[in-house]
């Protein structure tokens, strides 16, 4: 018999799912966090990098780095909690902020205190209209309380929240784009460098995390770097919100131990795939998606164990299809995302993903030759770095991946020959 | 300026690495290196926009689009061809437009996305021909169609403009009804019209 | 073979000057043509042996392909598609849209089956102009009287006439399409003249004229109720029992199938030659101009003339190699530009017809006089900083096309000669074919390059996009009409003809080796390219051995 399966185990545990119930929240977790960095914010920045706390909406970048180019700023500085969150098969943040705002107004506030941040946006996609509903309630309810003036107390300086709908476009999540959004302009990514760091909203230093990390830092905060790093499995630290779906039986929002094996969730926790088909392959989910195949099914869900399969755990999603799944058509429609997502700066990004996808559609409905196979062979190499953002490598990776890992597939795929 | 002009240049062109002399256009040196290339040639002299390609050269991240019939080759360029059908979106028929009041109405009903663009600048960027591609669909936009059409007289209509939009929007397109609708209702030599009323009187024969 | 000068030393020596006086020495001679026009090289041309034009001279080259065995065979189209039509135009150029417009307008159902893309043609390279005569001191008869003059002989009158007297109504139908001219201050078309016209005729958009006609006129198509098959060459037309012209098949490069089109009446409009590089020579012609539509008509029993003329205009660009071929237009020797040879000295009358100033360009170059272009090639300057010196900003305003040319060459032709040298240009004979555009096939019409008698041996500037569209329109209506006559009940096609034409190849003893249409120059590969392995291949015999 297996041990019953730990779920849910700390950002999304039931006292953290109060909503926007302020006094439900500091009956059991909230507040304990605030009151430790309170107490010596100087040591906050500390915690983070020993815990290993990463980037969770994509990047797995370390925190603290982010963290402490901003602390060294001076002057009024900005952070954005970017939860704009659109990649098809990522749907974690949405839960985060509907159901425990109050858990990310206090890691928000938290991190402000580590960098001396005076600006808290909360950005959000406004296609989530119960995440922003949730926020801005949960916020009213903050500021009625005691804690804004006791932190005005002992930073001395107000700081100011305030919750602003993206634009919805799926770039306006890429930091810089997120930066033109919060200025009130169309999210085009600026080239960098400058980094936001440094040169952000209205040139302001401008700190930039996912929902998801900020969620951490209430519980890093109360029970200790040691607590954290235990939360994971092998070297990785903390949990992870997991968002399966695709062809298996139970998808869903998952928070396990960081480094769960692929096979937990899919099996244990997704309880397997459908009608009994076999999996054939797994499109892991963010600004960079790729490609876990069924030998891969061991592999521990975190940065470096993903990346180490040539694979990128990216937000955490994972989209499981079955034998049966055309591997072409399903890139075809990732990529076609990206097309229509990409804003149109860079015409290598633009135009290169909307040939990617013709030339997808055209092979994946066996029109493609053996040239068209070729030219997406060469469009990997051609393309990548060719945009001020990542979106165009994002399109480049899950074709090469998918290139890497089912070549069959598109030769198969290609114009018989005739005679 | 003989022999000793033909110096060989490296170069990869959709993924085949080729060696050609200098003073070749990248499609010449895919023929001299003995691949087959029909799609994507035309008129050879960069006035029917067949042959966009995306082109990278050597040392360098960017990727720009350019023709390849007009492009000479250079060491350690990488170069792929741009092969896909692009229809327009729209149709429209000059004879639907009543008359020249009408035209601003029409346009916008023809092209709605027009007066949506977010003004990245990729149209601009992406032409071949260095067209201020943007400020023609901005003017078009105000009603300017005489000034719009004619920031696009060198435009061949290789449609990297229509894939480069965001908004959908047909940018060439736009210009070309810029164009057609200044032809159309304002352009009346009075020397054709005089000709053309000899003409219907028969004052004019020729003996052959 | 002469020696020229080295590029670099002749170019040092150029000094731009506003004034160059033509020296007397510069006498043509009536040896000038037949020393030095490539028409006149020997052993060039051959007699045809098979076909309605068997004992007629034909240019070597073309009569290969002329004298070719079909690319199919019945087998092949065993799994086609049928598809029915009033009228099937083949040729995506000026001439093919402007007969579509005009079918369709007349109520006919119609189908633009086009090699490649809509408007990939020679129409849209073409820079200088149309003619038409609007200027007050101008007349028909005196655009007549050029025409035929231009023409050394030979030329169908009744054709020429006809062509003239549409000039202006053609313009005004241009317009109407929405095609821009260049206007004088008060919104007059301006003209200017051309090598051999008497009065300025020619009106024109920039060193753009075909390129704005072809934009123009694709829109229009794209708008309209025409069908527009892409990437469809046709490689046969289909037959009736009695011989008529009933449709064509048509090769798909994007499905890589064969389509039969039935078709009431069928216009070819497939443009020229140039592409089958006559005498070794660069081309101005877009990629795909390789005589396909005489090969068609040819085969169906359509009567030919004139295969042993072409049009070498003056000005290619012979520098840079990689644009070599590249068309610099007439208009700007009509604007005053001089061509000198490597002396800097003028050598002839540069408005002088295009067969004769190319004879002399060609002259030059033999006599050791020109300048050395590397890679085997030579050539003579194309003065253009002389008309700049005398009409400042000249260029800009009125060639954009000759300043972007120079920009992709490295050389600012405001400042810098052009080193030119006469590329193939167009075939001035073709299919005989009478008022309307129909040729002697019942139900077959040929309009535009691919068709003879309107230019006679030699075509002025700007009067091939007035033939294009004057019989486009005309063959358009005429084509639609015919749909509406007797005994126009949909009847059974065959390629019946090919094997008739099958029995003239085997019975002269020609060998069936070789297959036509070429549809594409052999440099391009399209029998090697495995992408189009679904299509039958013009190298059946290696296949043996």
């Amino acid at each position: 018999m297996d041990e019953a399966p730990v779920l849910d185990q700390v950002l999304l545990q039931p006292s953290c799912r109060v909503g926007a119930d302020f006094d439900a929240w500091l009956w059991d977790v909230g507040g304990s966090g605030l009151e430790a960095a309170l107490e010596d914010p100087g040591r906050i920045l500390d915690m983070v990098k020993a815990a290993d706390l990463r980037g969770l909406g994509g990047s797995g970048f370390p925190t603290w780095v982010k963290w402490s180019a901003v602390a060294a700023q001076t002057g009024e500085k900005y952070l954005i909690c970017n939860g704009n969150e659109d990649e098809p098969g990522t749907f974690k943040d949405r839960v985060l902020m509907e159901e425990c705002p109050h858990q990310l107004i206090e890691g928000a506030t938290i991190a402000a205190l580590a960098c001396g941040i005076q600006q808290i946006v909360f950005y959000i996609n406004p296609h989530l209209t119960g995440a922003i509903d949730a926020v801005r309630r949960a916020l009213h309810q903050w500021q009625q309380s005691e804690w804004p003036e006791r932190i005005a107390r002992a930073t001395g300086f107000q700081v100011v929240y305030r919750v602003q709908p993206s634009s919805g476009h799926y770039i306006g999540g890429e930091e810089t784009a997120a930066i033109e959004s919060v200025e009130g302009k169309f999210p085009f990514p600026r080239v960098k460098p400058p980094y936001p760091t440094e040169h952000g909203v209205h040139g302001r230093p401008t700190l930039i995390n996912n929902v998801e990390t900020l969620s951490n830092l209430p519980h890093l905060l109360r029970n200790g770097v040691d607590w954290f790093r235990r939360q994971g499995l092998g070297d990785a630290a903390g949990t992870k919100v997991y968002s399966l779906s695709g062809d298996v039986l139970r998808p869903g929002v998952y928070e396990l131990p960081m480094g769960t094996p692929l096979s937990d969730l899919l099996y244990r926790y997704g309880e397997g795939m459908l009608v009994g088909k076999k999996l054939k392959a797994v499109f892991t989910g963010g600004p960079s998606n790729t490609i876990l195949t069924p030998k891969d099914i061991d592999v521990p869900m975190d940065f470096e164990s993903v990346a180490a399969r040539r694979s990128a755990l990216g937000t955490g999603a994972m989209i499981a299809v079955s034998q049966g799944t055309g591997i072409v058509k399903k890139v075809g429609e990732y990529v076609s995302f990206f097309a229509s997502s990409s804003c149109g700066q860079c015409p290598s990004c633009k135009t290169g993903t909307y040939y990617m996808s013709q030339l997808l559609n055209r092979i994946g409905t066996g029109q493609g030759t053996r040239s068209d196979l070729d030219s997406l062979i060469n469009l990997c190499t051609i393309l990548p770095g060719s945009g001020r953002c990542h979106l165009i490598n994002g399109a480049v990776k899950v074709l090469e991946s998918s290139l890497y890992h089912f070549m069959d597939e598109y030769e198969q795929s290609l114009r018989g020959p005739h005679t | 300026m003989t022999e000793d002009a033909k110096k060989l240049i490296n170069l990869r062109i959709n993924g085949k690495d080729i060696c050609a002399p200098e003073a070749l256009s990248v499609i010449q040196a895919l023929w001299y290196a003995g691949y087959p290339r029909v799609k994507g040639v035309g008129c050879l002299q960069g006035v029917c926009g067949s042959c966009r390609v995306f082109v990278r050269r050597a040392e360098s991240s960017e990727v720009s689009t350019e023709l390849g019939c007009e492009l000479l080759i250079e060491e350690g360029m990488d170069v792929s061809f741009l092969i896909y059908p692009i229809p327009p979106y729209q149709t429209y028929r000059l004879d639907e437009i009543p008359n020249s009041w009408e035209v601003q109405a029409k346009f916008h009903e023809i092209f709605p996305e027009a007066a949506q663009c977010r003004h990245c600048g990729g149209c601009t960027t992406t032409c071949p021909k260095d067209i201020d591609v943007e400020k023609g669909v901005e003017l078009a936009v105000k009603g300017r169609f005489r000034e719009a059409g004619e920031l696009f007289v060198q435009c061949v209509m290789c449609n990297l403009c229509q894939t480069a939009c965001p908004e959908l929007i047909t940018p060439n397109h736009v210009a070309l009804f810029s164009r057609r609708v200044t032809a159309y209702f304002h352009t009346r030599p009075s020397n054709l019209i005089n000709r053309l009323e000899k003409m219907r009187k028969g004052e004019l024969q020729v003996v052959e | 073979m002469a020696t020229n000068t080295p590029y670099d030393a002749a170019i040092r020596r150029y000094q731009p000057l506003a004034e160059r006086p033509l020296p007397d020495s510069a006498e043509l001679g009536d040896a000038l043509l037949e020393r030095y026009h490539p028409d006149y090289i020997p052993d060039r041309f051959v007699e045809l042996t098979v076909g309605p034009n068997a004992g007629d001279p034909c240019h070597r080259q073309l009569a290969d392909v002329l004298q070719s065995d079909s690319r199919i065979d019945e087998a092949d189209l065993a799994a086609s598609a049928e598809v029915e039509t009033d009228v099937l135009v083949i040729g995506g150029g000026g001439a093919g849209c402007s007969a579509a417009l005009e079918a369709a307008r007349a109520g006919a159902r119609v189908i633009l089956a086009t090699k490649l893309r809509l408007g990939d043609s020679n129409t849209v390279m073409a820079e200088g102009g149309i003619q038409a005569s609007v200027e007050k001191d101008d007349t028909p008869q005196m655009h007549y009287d050029d025409t035929v003059k231009g023409a050394s002989g030979q030329i169908d009158r009744k054709l020429a006439a006809q062509m003239v007297m549409d000039g202006p109504d053609v313009i005004r139908w241009l317009i109407q399409q929405g095609m821009q001219f260049d206007l004088d201050q008060y919104g007059d078309l301006l003209a200017r003249r051309a090598g051999g016209t008497s009065a300025p005729r020619v009106l024109y958009f920039r060193d753009y004229t075909g390129l704005e006609m072809m934009r123009v006129l694709r829109e229009a198509v794209f708008n309209s109720d025409v069908e527009v098959w892409d990437y469809c060459p046709a490689v046969e037309l289909l037959s009736d029992q009695s011989g008529h012209c009933a449709g064509a098949v048509l090769s798909s490069l994007k499905d890589y199938r064969y389509s039969l089109i039935k078709a009431k009446s069928v216009i070819v409009a497939t443009g020229g030659i140039g592409r089958l590089h006559l005498n070794g020579f660069p081309t101005s012609n877009h990629f795909g101009a390789v005589g396909d539509g005489l090969v068609l008509a040819y085969r169906l029993g359509a009567k030919l003339r004139d295969l042993d003329t072409f049009q070498y205009h003056p000005t290619g660009l012979a520098y840079p190699h990689h644009l070599g071929g590249t068309l610099i237009t007439e208009g700007v020797r009509s604007a005053g530009a001089y061509l000198l040879n490597a002396a800097c000295e003028r050598f002839i009358d540069e408005l002088r017809p295009r067969d004769h100033v190319a004879a002399a360009i060609i002259r030059e170059c033999a006599e050791g006089r020109g300048v050395d272009a590397g890679h085997g090639e030579s050539g003579v300057w194309l003065d253009t900083p002389s008309i700049e010196l005398r009409h400042p900003g000249i260029i800009e305003q009125r060639f954009p096309k000759l300043l972007h040319l120079g920009t992709k060459s490295g050389i600012d032709p405001r400042e810098q000669p052009m080193l030119i040298y006469p590329t193939l240009h167009y075939q001035n004979g073709g299919v005989v074919i009478n008022r309307q555009g129909a040729s002697t096939v019942p139900g077959l019409y040929c309009i535009g390059e691919v068709c003879g008698g309107v230019h006679g041996r030699n075509r002025l500037m700007g009067n091939s996009l007035l033939e294009i569209i004057s019989f486009g329109r005309r063959a358009g209506t005429a084509a639609a009409k015919r749909v509406h006559g007797v005994g126009m009940r949909q009847k059974k096609v065959s390629l019946e003809h090919l094997r008739a034409f099958r029995r003239e190849l085997m019975l002269a003893q020609m060998p069936l080796t070789q297959q036509s249409p070429l549809l594409f120059p052999e440099y391009a590969k399209f029998e090697k390219d495995s992408d189009y392995d679904g299509l039958r291949r013009n190298t059946r015999v290696d296949d043996d051995g």
